[in-house]
């Protein structure tokens, strides 16, 4: 029987970073993959963030070299109504405070992310942790966890043989076996899991270039919300809803997309041309499950650790298989794997940047589950996402219908008379998020407006008074 | 091909579940069990499933070519209150093929 230190169920991202933390270590580590090779049998998820350049910044100098890589510095919201017609265009903004954001090799990055992959990516990933001296099998389902005394401490592969290790870690996705088996937890609730069907198609990377540029799209309106991921000469158009919303068929809800003119324009613009059908389950919840037990640790989809306002995965996977190792090899060192023992993973990980995201957790989940994910609700969001995009600059200007300041009070008053059907949500998913405001924040706000307002009131009222009043509106000491 | 069906950016008319790739010879085994006696009929597992491969009428039944069509998600394991259905992966290196993923 072959014994290792740590054997990983999985060849993704958080398994190959494990197994490269864990040969770094210095640690004898087997990692398998059900697939002929890394990536054959990705569950997508990808968009990198710009951390990735100040966490894994020589993975990235790889990363840029990929066949798919394309570079975003834009996400356009393309707003379309009941009738399909294109409302308006919301973009982010690539800030001038570059100075304040990653830097790498001299070059700010800002608001840039990328996109990749995942068919490129997970095999850079697994070579990096073989040429670290990781041993990985592929073509290797892991259908058992072998247990003694309630301790896991092995695989059992398809074929029966045993794998020993001092610990195994799951990085066997959103379907887990090994946290299945191992007693961790039982399958995802059907609230915990969405189910995402995606497209992939080709493109003329020219035309990719001029039209749409560095930036990913997003297809937003009545209907469930759906992401459109752009690569070198291709992309994504990808979309998910929680298993206990679902009222349609996942196909029909793609093809939802596939018929707004706006959608087709843009397919039509780059010489769009469909040639790949996928779906995949992904974890998204206010926090991951439980993620250890006894001798057994769990990393990426398997622990639920995608981030619970964007999805994204390969960051959080990549880290908790960093963390994961990490902690494995301290116990191994200290000649204790038990549950306890390994619990140190879950407080690392809660310290992390990885565990900050959950503070807000729920927060961030509620905020799609009633926004985006229901239709109703969405019919009354685009006609108000119109009017704040027709009172925002520079619409005033162009909108030449009537005199300027009408068709200001026009649009001013269908705004006002549709926020009273949105306070519910606001007060419910948007005044929540307040408490995370920074007191340094909190501060210069009360500054501003107790300034404002005491050039309003007799001066017999002191300034540190109304500071006091507003400071305690805004949950200031 | 039909050249509507690729250019001119209508895919409405694209039949989707052709878009999809497994590897060629590899026996996947019997992946997905499932229990009759356990089927409540509720037909969630139909609704869900990509590859419309469940049909509830009294009791869940899945296509007999399950193995050459499923695309893998385990979404009517996932979905089913009653824990009638069990789903475990294909055999290592058979199965389906994500080439752009």
């Amino acid at each position: 029987m072959a014994k290792y230190d740590i054997a990983i169920s999985g060849g993704g991202p958080g398994g190959a970073y494990a197994a490269k933390t864990a040969a770094e270590l210095g640690l004898r580590v087997v990692f398998f993959e059900r697939a002929r090779k890394s990536g054959e049998k990705n569950a997508s998820g990808c968009g990198l963030g710009q951390r990735w350049w100040r966490d894994f910044p020589f993975i990235m100098d790889e990363i840029v070299e990929l066949d798919s890589y394309r570079e975003i510095h834009f996400c356009y919201f393309k707003i379309t109504d009941s009738d399909d017609r294109l409302v308006t265009t919301i973009s982010t903004a690539k800030t001038p405070k570059d100075d304040r954001r990653i830097q790498h090799k001299d070059h700010g990055y800002g608001m840039t992310g990328t996109s990749i992959y995942r068919s490129d990516l997970d095999p850079l990933l697994a070579n990096l942790a073989c040429n670290a001296g990781a041993e990985l099998r592929t073509s290797t389902l892991i259908t058992d966890v072998i247990k003694e005394k309630g301790r896991v401490c092995g695989l059992v592969t398809e074929k029966g043989e045993k794998i020993e290790a001092d610990v195994v870690i799951g990085a066997d996705g959103a379907h887990s076996l090994v946290a299945i088996a191992s007693g961790i937890r039982k399958r995802w609730n059907k609230d915990q899991i969405t189910l995402v069907p995606q497209l992939d198609f080709s493109c003329n990377e020219q035309r990719m270039d001029d039209v749409i540029g560095p930036a990913e799209l997003v297809w937003f309106g009545p209907y469930c919300g759906a992401y459109q991921v752009n690569f070198r000469d291709g992309f994504h158009l990808g979309l998910g809803q929680w298993l206990d919303k679902w009222d349609t068929r996942p196909l029909d809800m793609v093809k939802r997309i596939l018929k707004i003119p706006a959608f087709q324009a843009m397919c039509r613009s780059v010489d769009a041309e469909l040639r790949e059908y996928q779906v995949h389950l992904l974890p998204w919840m206010p926090h991951p499950g439980k993620s250890y037990g006894d001798g057994v640790l769990l990393v990426g989809d398997a622990g639920g650790f995608p981030c619970p306002l964007e999805g994204e995965g390969i960051w959080h996977a990549c880290l908790t298989g960093r963390m994961a190792a990490e902690t494995a090899a301290e116990a191994i060192a200290a000649g204790d794997v038990s549950e306890k023992a390994l619990s140190a993973y879950e407080r690392k990980w809660k310290q992390s940047a990885v565990g900050r995201e959950y503070e807000f957790g729920q927060e961030y989940v509620n905020l799609w589950k009633n926004s985006a994910f229901d239709p109703e609700f969405m019919k009354k969001m685009v006609l108000f996402l119109g009017e704040v995009q027709s009172l925002n600059f520079p619409s005033p200007v162009f909108d030449w219908s009537d005199d300027h300041m009408k068709t200001f009070n026009d649009h001013l008053g269908h705004l006002l008379d549709l926020l009273p059907e949105l306070s519910d949500f606001a007060n419910h998913n948007i005044v929540p998020l307040g408490k995370g405001i920074s007191t340094e924040n909190r501060e210069r706000i009360a500054g501003m407006i107790s300034g404002s307002i005491k050039k309003k009131l007799p001066r017999i009222i002191p300034q540190r008074v109304i500071r006091s009043v507003v400071g305690r509106f805004l949950g200031l000491a | 091909m039909d050249q509507r069906d690729t250019k001119g950016g209508d895919f409405t008319g694209t039949s989707l579940l052709k878009l999809t790739f497994k590897v060629e010879g590899a026996d996947p085994g019997e992946f997905i069990t499932y229990d009759q006696s356990k089927c409540n009929s509720c037909g969630a597992c139909s609704l869900v499933c990509s590859a419309n491969l469940w049909a509830v009428k009294d009791k869940a039944k899945l296509s007999p070519r399950y193995q050459e069509l499923c695309l893998e998600c385990a979404a009517c394991y996932a979905v089913c209150e009653n824990d009638a259905i069990a789903f475990r992966y294909p055999n290592g290196g058979a199965g389906i093929i994500i080439k752009h993923g």
